[in-house]
């Protein structure tokens, strides 16, 4: 039935049973171009080549025991999808200014019909993501998919994971709230730790010596033309190499001749997509995003928190000795990195087996849960709710307030 | 003849290796006629300067030897494209000698510190920095002092002076 759905009215019939890894067209180009009087469809497809495309794709072969782990590659595409069209819409209203870009937020949050539903969809969609990105490399790591020929997709892969940091790094600032602000000053910040070029690298991230206007507008031209461009381009590039090299069996390969694509891994992959999705409705819905009060450089009572995902980062900053910093922010995130980026050629052994690469497997664990439990303690920590800062422009006299709960939390 | 031919051949190899050469150049030509000023206009603010400003901050009188007073004002500062009213905060201390102005921004990564009367510290909320009443580092994880800025007493007011 899915056969007949994409073949023109003319085209030989295929034999039932599909060959794997052999193209094919039904019928030459050459003969289809002497068709007389095409249908549309049929001078559609002429024209486009759609019709083997599709095909090619519905066809690809999953090697047995290919399923449900399979599916998040999918999601991530259609979360991806739904960012870039909340994103365009958001943009319709947002404004990138210190002057304007609180109050353009506010006012699409809480005055535009919607509004709270799109930005929510927007903002909780970029968790969703980050979760998504970090299961699908997990499966990847486990499944050892990153091996020989596949060396180049978890490249990629690994240069989309950061692309998509940096999406959130630079979206975080734009609502240009108490959290936004101060999340960016700390973060840019970071910057300035790495020897002898620091200062001038967080003057060119920052736009100036301080986080304002140029900050802003800088972010802004980030997130929303240099980091999708690229996220586009290397997600084309991955999905290129996934088909080119198709995906791998399982570890111990499971009994079975390969089955098509379609209908088998589709239908899971749409049942996730229907859950995945689901679930970002639901969020968006159930707890719509807020809007701190507007970022004031003097505001006292306002504790600084990156996104919870930074949020391991943070807790490391913490526990890092006074001169040490350096470590927390560069050496070991750069290490990570790196690590990550040569995963294929640091993991030596032929199978892919766990059993069989014992020390990548451990340091793999090693990292996964120094990253989870300092990502934990942080979101353990995160205290519930942030007290509304009082600007006072002019001079205030009064002397701030020991808090208590503060210095109870230092052990003091 | 076949000796010509092969001279044809390799003018033909030379010819083509020429051409794919000024091909390379142009194109580099090309990177580097966008990359080149694209670079040289994302780094432009590296060239800014900032300058020092003195500023009235209050009357001598109302900060007594010994106390910490925050102080909060704003100045009319250039933020790229606009002039903008920009809000400040710094913390006076006075001694029996003198009075010294000390910069709230924590010296690990930026946070503003808060001063905790009670115990005579500056706490930075965000990885738990701690600095005695002079704002020298003395727990956690900033690596230095807080920053200071130029006082001067002048006809009993007190100026700060501060680089913007
Ligand atoms: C938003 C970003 C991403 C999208 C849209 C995406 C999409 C996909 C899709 C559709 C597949 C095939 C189905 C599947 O295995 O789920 C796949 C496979 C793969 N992905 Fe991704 N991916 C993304 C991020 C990443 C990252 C961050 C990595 C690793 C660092 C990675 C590494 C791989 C590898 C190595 C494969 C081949 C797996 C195999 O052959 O078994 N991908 N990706
Ligand atoms: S910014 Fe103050 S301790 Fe980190």
């Amino acid at each position: 039935m899915s056969q007949k759905t994409y073949k023109p009215k003319d085209a030989p019939t295929l034999s039932p049973e599909v060959k794997v890894d052999e193209p094919r067209e039904a019928v030459s180009s050459e003969e289809r171009l002497q068709i007389e009087r095409p249908s549309l469809r049929d001078w559609m497809d002429l024209r486009l080549g759609w019709y083997g495309f599709v095909r090619k794709n519905l066809d690809e072969p999953m090697p047995a025991g290919v399923g449900w782990w399979q599916t998040l590659g999918n999601l991530l595409m259609t979360l991806l999808v739904f960012q870039f069209i909340t994103g365009f819409a958001l943009a319709m209203y947002y404004s990138p200014s210190p002057d304007s870009a609180h109050a353009s937020v506010k006012h699409l949050t809480y005055e535009v019909g919607l509004g709270s539903f799109i930005r929510g969809l927007h903002s909780w969609g970029s968790t969703v993501i980050v979760i998504a990105v970090v299961l699908h490399m997990l499966r990847v790591f486990f499944w050892g998919s990153y091996k020989k020929p596949r060396e180049l997709t978890w490249v990629v892969g690994v240069i989309i994971f950061q692309v998509i940091l940096g999406f959130s790094f630079t979206g975080y600032l734009l609502p240009w709230d108490q959290k936004a602000y101060w999340a960016t000053v700390v973060g840019t910040r970071i910057a300035a730790t790495i020897p002898v070029v620091g200062h001038a690298l967080l003057v060119f991230i920052r736009g100036g010596e301080e986080v304002g206007a140029l900050t802003l507008t800088r972010f802004y031209s980030f997130h929303v033309m240099l980091l999708p461009a690229s996220l586009i381009l290397f997600t084309f590039l991955h999905l290129y190499l996934v088909r080119r090299h198709h995906i791998a069996g399982p570890v111990t390969p499971a009994k079975g001749a390969p089955v098509p694509f379609y209908p088998n891994q589709l239908f899971k992959d749409a049942i996730v997509l229907l859950f995945g999705v689901g679930l970002l409705i639901y969020l968006a819905v159930a707890l719509p995003p807020g809007l701190e009060a507007i970022a004031d450089p003097t505001g006292t009572d306002f504790s600084p928190r990156p996104e919870w995902y930074f949020l391991g980062l943070y807790e490391l900053l913490k526990v890092m000795p006074s001169g040490w910093e350096v470590v927390a922010t560069v050496i070991i995130p750069t290490g990570i990195t790196i690590g990550m980026f040569a995963l294929p050629w640091l993991d030596r052994s032929k199978s892919r087996h766990p059993a069989k690469r014992q020390w990548i497997i451990m340091s793999g664990f090693a990292a996964i849960l120094l990253i989870g439990l300092m990502t934990l303690k942080g979101i353990l920590e995160t205290p519930p709710e942030h007290k509304k800062s009082e600007a006072t422009l002019a001079e205030s006299n009064d002397i701030p307030k020991a808090e208590a709960t503060q210095l109870e939390s230092l052990g003091e | 003849m076949p000796k010509d031919n092969l001279n044809q051949d390799n003018i033909e190899i030379s010819r083509r290796k020429m051409m794919g050469l000024v091909v390379g150049v142009i194109n580099l030509g090309l990177i580097g006629a966008i990359v080149g000023p694209m670079v040289g206009f994302a780094a432009a603010p590296l060239g800014n300067k900032r300058k020092s400003r003195w500023v009235e901050l209050m009357d001598e009188s109302r900060i007594k030897p010994g106390e910490v007073k925050e102080v909060n004002y704003s100045l009319l500062v250039v933020d790229g494209y606009h002039e903008v009213e920009q809000k400040f905060t710094v913390f006076l201390r006075r001694s029996e000698e003198d009075v010294i102005c000390i910069d709230p921004a924590c010296t690990h990564l930026g946070c503003r510190v808060d001063y905790h009367a009670d115990q005579h510290k500056f706490i930075c909320p965000c990885h738990g920095g701690v600095f005695d009443d002079e704002g020298t580092n003395k727990s956690g994880p900033p690596p230095k002092p807080l920053e200071r800025h130029p006082v001067k007493v002048e006809a009993g007011k007190i100026w700060i002076s501060r680089e913007v």
